[in-house]
């Protein structure tokens, strides 16, 4: 049981299996994340979710915020364009449950198959000194009107922006029937 | 006289797609006394003197008399409720009967008294409503010598906990697609929840056939009532069955109560078969639902997949400057560009060179750090032209250099590098040390490695001062495409096949023979292929994989 019948066609698959584990370097703690996998028009979605976010974590001990949260995705394409790529935006619940933006991150899903670990470095847009002083005492601050924007990556010369932490990933990545197409990775 | 016992009491777990309450088990009681033994034993020598040909005849020995008293067989259904003889006599009784279930039993036994009886004697069983299955392994667990060879042992706390649970299901909250709808937090649990949570609990539902194995006049005794078999099924398809069945083998030893009776327990799977037609017409219906499931799924997509013309290496690239650290200024901001050499072709509508965004840097152990996570991509297609054949391959480059941008909007370089594209499709995380060419920029970038002017034979960068600076870090993720590659795993996969044909003949003659072949074959091929209007080459590479298998058989 559970034998398929004769292939007719073989489409390219990719899995993409994984965690995001937790991030660190972050001035604050009690930290969460919204990610979201972005492709180009030749994929699709198969199954699992293409977006999320994880609980908000705030660690007793140590200083890294620890999520575990699981990735679980499986893209058929028609071509090598538009590879995913992963944007994550790590914000801060402050004990109000106001929350504030942390850092952008954006990493390409790796396209080798096998396990890797990925450290995606975060960024947060600063305004003039005057809106950053007013930040440090009620918080609050810059996010990008639309993220998606940083894909097309014309226009992000105009950023200023400040190093925050990192975030850490682990993925593991299954092809199938590339090597049908010639494809070597 | 001394039988072979199976002493293997162990549980055995199956699985089944088909519904639980198809199943039927058929028990067998025997008891082993002296005189069955003896009787028997005189049966065979008599039967056995019969068939020598002696001529007396006698009659034969058996001992009729109450056969039903010393052995029983009976087949039972799942949650088939059958009474023992206690049972009988307490169900009868109106008065006795307090639960809505018990009153049911009432007037089940009053029905079976009116007709014919009951058609089992000492097997009987009990069934997940009744409150003796969920005390049974309580009442096991004083007899804890299951596990360990002493007589006497307390049961540990954890097992006491595991025995008082409710086998039935607990309230379970409405669950949706694993993500349960109501509450997630308990804030106030209470002492059963704890106890239930905090060990790991399948719901079951469990059957057990017993037997009264008290003498035939003395029925109805609750000291001689001994379990025979356990079932266990939860919704999903496992099903426990406690002793396993005996697939004919030798059956099982139960030793009952003062007198120390033993008796043969003999389990059987007497359920009815499948049909082969109706297996066929289930596999049928199975086979076509996933092939409908696998085109649905390939209608998604398409079945062509976009492939680079014959001849062509395309390149892709999936790039991003991670983070710069180690640099003097504060607000740095990166401008690379890609250069393609010779033979190399980029797509026309992508740009090759770009800028990040200003980031100011944080201290990060002893050094400053600025974070970009800039994500870049190139594609590049090189095509082996004749004249070029000679040379080596040339891969691309990607100049990089840092500047930092201050508070009073001036601009000052920080340093230059360069990274080869790799060559190996992979992933590489690269670090680049960095130079700068004292405080005059460089006009022509390309020096930083090679410059492109240059066609001598030796590079002589004499008289060029630098200093080194910071790090940049990359993250590279290559992959190649060819239709070539197609072929080569093709044939790479049909010549391990015919290695592990030969076998026995795997002497170094013949397997250099058949790579021989191969190679001719291969030739052959190529050939034909160069020959073939381009047209139809271009189509997919299913073709050449025929021509190959044609050529292979010549």
């Amino acid at each position: 049981m559970g034998v398929y019948s004769i292939y007719r066609y073989n489409m390219a698959e990719l899995h993409i299996i994984g965690q995001i584990v937790g991030a660190s370097g972050f001035p604050e703690s009690c930290l969460f994340c919204k990610w979201g996998v972005h492709t180009g028009a030749a994929w699709r979605l198969l199954s699992g979710l293409r977006e999320g976010q994880t609980q908000v974590d705030l660690p007793q001990i140590g200083e890294m915020a620890y999520w575990s949260h699981p990735i679980d995705l499986h893209y058929a394409t028609k071509g090598l364009q538009g590879w995913p790529s992963l944007h994550l935006q790590v914000w801060h619940q402050d004990s109000f449950g106001r929350s504030e933006l942390c850092g952008y991150g954006y990493c390409h899903v790796p396209s080798s198959p096998g396990h890797h670990r990925i450290s995606c470095a975060t960024w947060r847009p600063l305004g003039t000194w005057q809106e950053q002083l007013v930040q440090k005492f009620i918080g609050g601050g810059h996010q990008l009107r639309k993220p998606d924007l940083i894909y097309s990556g014309a226009d992000r010369y105009r950023l200023n922006t400040e190093a925050m932490g990192t975030v850490e990933l682990e993925l593991d990545i299954i092809l199938r029937h590339f090597d049908k197409y010639g494809v070597n990775s | 006289m001394t039988d072979c016992w199976n002493t293997d009491n162990g549980e055995a777990v199956f699985r089944t797609r088909d519904m639980v309450k198809n199943l039927r088990i058929k028990v067998r009681v025997e008891k082993v006394t002296s005189t069955a033994a003896l009787s028997q034993h005189l049966q065979h020598q008599v039967l056995s003197q019969q068939q020598d040909g002696g001529a007396i005849e006698l009659q034969t020995l058996t001992s009729q008399g109450h056969k039903g008293d010393n052995e029983e067989e009976l087949v039972v259904g799942w949650q088939e409720k059958l009474f023992s003889q206690y049972e009988m006599e307490l169900f009868e009784n109106e008065a006795a009967c307090q639960t809505p279930l018990e009153r049911q039993y009432h007037l089940e036994v009053k029905a079976l008294k009116k007709a014919r009886g009951r058609r089992n004697r000492r097997i009987f069983t009990y069934t997940d409503h009744d409150r003796y299955t969920n005390s049974l392994p309580f009442n096991q667990l004083q007899y804890s010598s299951i596990l360990l060879n002493t007589s006497k042992s307390w049961p540990t706390f954890l097992a006491e906990r595991m025995t008082s649970l409710r086998q039935r299901g607990q309230d379970q909250q409405k669950i949706d697609c694993g993500v349960p709808k109501a509450k997630i937090i308990n804030w106030e649990p209470t002492e059963e929840f704890v106890r239930n949570t905090h060990v790991v609990n399948n719901v079951m539902q469990t059957m057990h056939i017993m037997a009264d194995l008290g003498p035939p006049e003395k029925l109805g005794q609750k000291e001689n009532e001994c379990l025979l078999v356990t079932i266990k099924t939860d919704g999903s398809g496992t099903v426990i069955v406690k002793p396993d069945f005996n697939k004919g083998r030798e059956p099982y030893r139960i030793v009952t109560g003062e007198k120390k009776e033993v008796w043969r327990l003999t389990v059987e799977n007497a359920s009815t078969v499948m049909k082969p037609e109706q297996k066929d017409r289930e596999q049928n219906i199975y086979r076509d639902l996933y092939t409908q499931h696998m085109d649905y799924l390939n209608s998604l997509v398409g079945q062509d997949f976009e492939m680079p013309p014959v001849g062509v290496l395309r390149y892709l690239l999936n790039g991003e400057i991670v983070s710069a650290k180690g640099f003097e200024y504060d607000n740095l901001y990166i401008h690379f560009t890609i250069e393609l050499p010779t033979n190399w072709s980029g797509s026309p509508n992508q740009s090759l060179s770009g800028v990040t965004h200003t980031c100011r840097t944080k201290p990060m152990g002893k050094e400053d750090v600025a974070f970009f996570s800039h994500l870049f991509s190139c594609e590049a297609s090189y095509t082996c032209d004749k004249e070029s054949e000679g040379t080596l391959l040339q891969w691309p480059v990607l100049y990089f250099k840092v500047l930092s941008l201050d508070s009073w909007q001036r601009c000052r370089t920080e340093g230059y590098g360069y990274l080869l594209f790799p060559a190996i499709p992979g992933t590489v995380s690269a670090l680049r040390r960095f130079f700068i060419g004292g405080s005059p920029e460089l006009e022509d970038i390309s020096y930083v490695r090679i410059p492109g002017t240059f066609k001598g034979e030796r590079l002589s960068r004499f008289g060029f001062c630098s200093e080194t600076t910071g790090n940049v870090t990359f993250n590279l993720h290559c992959m190649q495409q060819a239709r070539s590659f197609v072929d080569a795993n093709m044939l790479r996969k049909k010549r391990q096949r015919v290695l592990n044909q030969l076998g026995g003949f795997s002497q170094q003659g013949a397997v250099s023979s058949v790579q021989e072949a191969f190679q001719r074959a291969r030739k052959k091929m190529q050939e034909a292929q160069e020959n073939l209007p381009k047209d139809l080459i271009s189509s997919t590479s299913q073709l050449q994989i025929e021509l190959s298998s044609q050529l292979k058989t010549i």
